[in-house]
């Protein structure tokens, strides 16, 4: 079937906006209350990671490097989950990943990258990541992943 | 009659966005935009895709100025920009676009600079595309819009 407006958003029609969000996401409450941080250079990943986040309920700040978030951590905030991209400027993914551990977080670190390879795979896992996904953020996937962060509490 | 002008417009958007679905333009990844467009957020998609604009000229800017570097070598550094054009690209559902960067990370990745050349070339190409189709469907949106409420101003 063609894309329509119409087909986007539960008959309210897709680009109008004449609906909240949270007609999808209403589905989705949580026992808790769940804070997430994302780690991303690109300014479109890290708008798009913080929003669906946060329009599943998950309180979310987004940071633009590595070092911001071994900063945000290693002054006292946690995180119940981190989506944190592969690839950063000056301090990598792996590498922020390997310093927030290193600090004894015990967030669900979630891996991104734009296209998984075998070596980035091993080298982000190597690093204390839990799981490693292509971007983008897929309500598939990540949801499951919230609600056993949630269940866990 | 008035209806009918935002209706014919709303037509149009949806005639637009099969044909960019139909020539793997865009993916459904761009209508899950849609679900996080709402009233506190009106302009939602259109920023972000302004966003991706902004990013993506900038991206290209950066690969064609190391491509047109006498000595270029920093095939890393090139591989870098990749992957943030492949990110912002499936994250918007700019699948044509995204494609072609698998295959200028591919070039990349054997230090192959005329295929790096031909991959950008073709990269630019695709992104003109998908630039002034998307410019034609928020003008459309646009104007469907000021139709809609120019029908019945007291039905709201």
């Amino acid at each position: 079937m063609a894309p329509t407006i119409e087909s986007v958003n539960q008959g309210n029609g897709g680009f109008e906006g004449n609906n909240k969000r949270s007609d999808r996401f209403v589905k989705a409450t949580w026992k808790n209350k769940l804070t997430a941080l994302v780690v991303d250079n690109g300014e479109l990943c890290r708008v798009l990671e913080r929003e669906n986040l946060r329009a599943y309920g998950v309180e979310t700040v987004a940071v633009e490097t590595g070092e911001a978030a071994v900063e945000l951590i290693a002054s006292g905030s946690t995180f119940n989950l981190i989506f944190i991209d592969m690839y950063l400027p000056t301090m990598s993914g792996p590498e922020a990943v390997r310093q927030i551990r290193a600090m004894g977080a015990r967030s669900k670190i979630i891996g991104l990258t734009a296209f998984i390879t075998e070596k980035d795979e091993q080298d982000f896992f190597a690093a204390g990541i839990d799981e490693f996904f292509e971007k983008p953020l897929d309500p598939d996937w990540f949801v499951p992943i919230i609600r056993e962060v949630d269940n866990q509490i | 009659m008035l209806g009918l002008g935002a209706d014919r417009l709303r037509a149009d958007m949806n005639r637009l966005l099969a044909l960019l679905f139909h020539q793997g333009v865009l993916d459904e990844q761009f209508l899950q935009l849609q679900q996080l467009q709402d009233e506190t957020s009106p302009n939602f998609v259109c920023e972000v895709v302004n966003i991706y604009f902004h990013e993506s000229e900038k991206l290209l800017r950066n690969l064609r100025g190391l491509l047109m570097e006498r000595d270029f070598s920093d095939y890393k550094k090139m591989g870098i920009h990749l992957n943030q054009f492949m990110g912002s690209s499936s994250s918007i559902g700019a699948k044509r676009v995204r494609n072609v960067c698998v295959a200028f990370r591919a070039a990349s990745e054997q230090n192959n600079r005329a295929g790096c050349l031909r991959a950008l070339e073709l990269l630019e190409n695709e992104y003109c595309y998908l630039k002034n189709k998307l410019h034609e469907l928020f003008q459309i949106e646009q104007q469907r819009v000021l139709a809609a409420g120019a029908r019945y101003p007291m039905q709201n």
